[in-house]
């Protein structure tokens, strides 16, 4: 769980940008969200309109008392929100979710983005360089066009390598396939779609490298109520239930709230069970 | 807490259900609020006038696969299986919690047969901090091919029958929209002895993903919540509160205060949130203040003159001393 307690605030739109087909930029100054947000810090958006539950979104970036959420337009509350001029008032919950660990100085981190999976990890390259910790990264998306964001965390500090499914841009190759090139990383960190967070676990466990990743799954309230955004994890895992198991039930795994229990996990953790396929 | 917060002043905002007092007639409803604590870190819960817990059931239980949740239009679908730590797990780590929550706590007990509901609600009945048990008898019942209790009259009697022999505190029954006629159902939970009713639970319901072709919930079917479910909420109130006397919590879709007044004014005396605080925190404030609006405009000295305002064949025993009840010749 995050340190501090999330706050409720009215941030007010103050920039929007179609950053390529399909994908925005939005900022919102919001100070005191702002001000507390940390790596993998997410806020919980009251989308203006008919109802429909808070959207979690990632924070992106964040300066004084601005933030800004990068997205990909992917359903009614994201395009909703798109469409909002600035100047509106969105109320927001946040910064919600736990961060990721940073390692000591002197060690090196890969960073292993997918897509939109990149958000996270501006926070986290500030903080890495902070502790004096080197930041290599591997993005990569389908192509050149949901490739967003790699300006921003080159000027953040980390050493950004990207790759495309189609090579219209950096190498042709999957991000897996760049991050199995990298040997001198101390710690991995994940965030993409399912079936890459589940490869870079797998290569991290069979070459013992320490790797967390933040996951996502559709969530309900947000606040950790409803238990409706679970992730199987190891049974004894710090962030799961912690429930005694259940009689009836041959399951012999936990589950975990992504939303507050999340959204980072310990690859080492998270369990990989067929549902996922 | 009731005035200060905004809400205008003098109207008594007090509601009885089964004997417990709210300070106001609006409640977090189960399964939306966990144990209270997490809403707690944003906003002040005592603006509710009580909370009802996340159900507990006997035996601890994993729950449903994921996903469990499905976004459907001004709604949502949710499966979650009842996951939860059991019954001996919750009174030895949760309840002693349960005092410090700022309002009262109406805890709810689940269970797939009559024997697991008696089991849990007499491990409730007593625990310091807690006011009252609902049981959530919309649960498939095991020793009936998994239909749920509150389909049938008869296994719906069984339950809250049961219990209400073994339990000293006011007990709530739960029902379920997912029947023909919701009145005998209401009329065997009243007789069987419950305290209140509470409905409606969630709408059974399914979403399928049509790009994988198969259902968006890993469990098939959920249950349906939200604003998209008012109308049936308001129509099954309005039936039961013409059929039992017992006070009536309705629920769902509430999301303004106006929603609730349109369940009060069929009937109910007191109104659940729940899907609605996944969008607004606030909404219990909100929600309440309205209330106490609509009884001040119309020049009620309490809130709870609203209740069955717009119904005529409304059969709660107690009409309130500050308003003559207007019979406009509709028969129950």
């Amino acid at each position: 769980m995050a340190s501090d307690a999330p706050l409720l605030e009215t941030a007010t739109l103050i920039s929007r940008e179609q950053v390529a087909p399909g994908f925005w930029c939005l900022g919102f100054r919001s100070p005191r969200i702002a001000r507390a947000a940390g790596s993998a810090s997410y806020v919980a958006v009251d989308v203006p309109g008919v109802f429909s539950v808070r959207l979690p979104l990632g924070i992106w970036t964040t300066r004084d008392d601005e933030f800004s959420l990068l997205f990909r337009e992917w359903g009614d509350r994201t395009r909703r929100l798109a469409r909002l001029s600035v100047g509106s008032g969105v109320s927001c919950i946040g910064p919600l979710g736990n961060h990721f660990s940073i390692p000591v100085k002197g060690s090196t981190a890969l960073i292993a983005a997918g897509g939109i999976g990149i958000v996270p990890f501006w926070l986290l390259t500030r903080e890495l360089r902070a502790a004096g910790v080197n930041v290599r990264a591997i993005v990569g998306a389908r192509t050149k066009a949901h490739l967003n964001g790699v300006a921003q965390l080159r000027e953040a500090g980390a050493d950004v390598t990207v790759c495309t499914d189609d090579g219209s841009e950096g190498d042709k190759a999957m991000v897996l396939d760049l991050v199995k090139r990298v040997h001198a990383a101390n710690v991995i960190y994940g965030c993409g779609p399912l079936g890459m967070l589940r490869a870079l676990c797998a290569h991290a466990s069979e070459n013992r490298i320490q790797c967390e990743i933040s996951m996502e799954e559709t969530f309900g309230c947000s606040m950790g109520t409803c238990w409706g955004c679970v992730v199987p994890v190891r049974r004894g895992s710090q962030q799961g239930s912690g429930y005694p198991p259940s009689p009836r039930d041959s399951r012999t795994y936990d589950f975990a709230r992504v939303c507050v229990d999340g959204t980072v996990f310990p690859a080492s953790d998270v369990l990989w069970l067929e549902a996922y396929a | 807490m009731s005035a200060s917060n905004g809400a205008p002043a003098n109207i008594d905002l007090s509601v009885d259900i089964g004997g417990v007092t709210l300070t106001n007639p609006t409640i977090a409803a189960s399964g939306c609020y966990n144990r209270g604590a997490e809403f707690g870190r944003v906003v002040d819960i005592s603006a509710y006038g009580a909370i009802t817990l996340k159900s507990v059931t006997r035996e601890p239980r994993l729950g449903n696969a994921m996903p469990r949740i499905a976004l459907t239009p001004a709604g949502m679908l949710n499966a979650i299986g009842l996951e939860g730590p059991g019954i001996d797990y919750f009174v030895a780590h949760e309840a002693p919690k349960l005092s410090s929550v700022p309002t009262v706590v109406i805890a709810s007990a689940a269970g797939f047969t009559v024997g697991e509901f008696v089991d849990v609600a007499s491990a409730i009945d007593g625990l310091p901090g807690v006011a009252a048990i609902e049981l959530d008898v919309s649960c498939p019942n095991v020793d009936s091919e998994g239909e749920c209790f509150a389909v049938d009259p008869r296994t719906t009697d069984a339950v809250v029958a049961a219990v209400k022999r073994r339990v000293k505190l006011p007990v709530i029954a739960k029902l379920t929209p997912n029947v023909a006629d919701i009145r005998p159902i209401a009329r065997a939970a009243e007789e069987a002895g419950a305290d209140a009713i509470s409905l409606v639970n969630s709408l059974r319901a399914m979403a399928i993903d049509v790009e994988r072709a198969r259902p968006t919930l890993a469990n098939g079917t959920g249950g349906l919540t939200g604003p998209a479910i008012r109308p049936v909420a308001v129509y099954q109130v309005w039936e039961s509160a013409q059929t039992v006397r017992i006070p009536i919590i309705g629920m769902g879709g509430i999301e303004t205060g106006r929603d609730a007044l349109e369940l009060m004014m069929a009937g109910a005396s007191a109104v659940a949130i729940g899907t609605a605080n996944f969008r607004d925190p606030l909404v219990a404030a909100h929600v309440r203040d309205a209330i106490a609006e609509e009884a001040r405009r119309r020049g009620f000295a309490s809130v709870r003159a609203l209740t069955g305002l717009a119904n005529p064949g409304f059969a709660g025993k107690r009409w309130p001393a500050d308003r003559r009840p207007q019979r406009l010749g509709v028969s129950r």
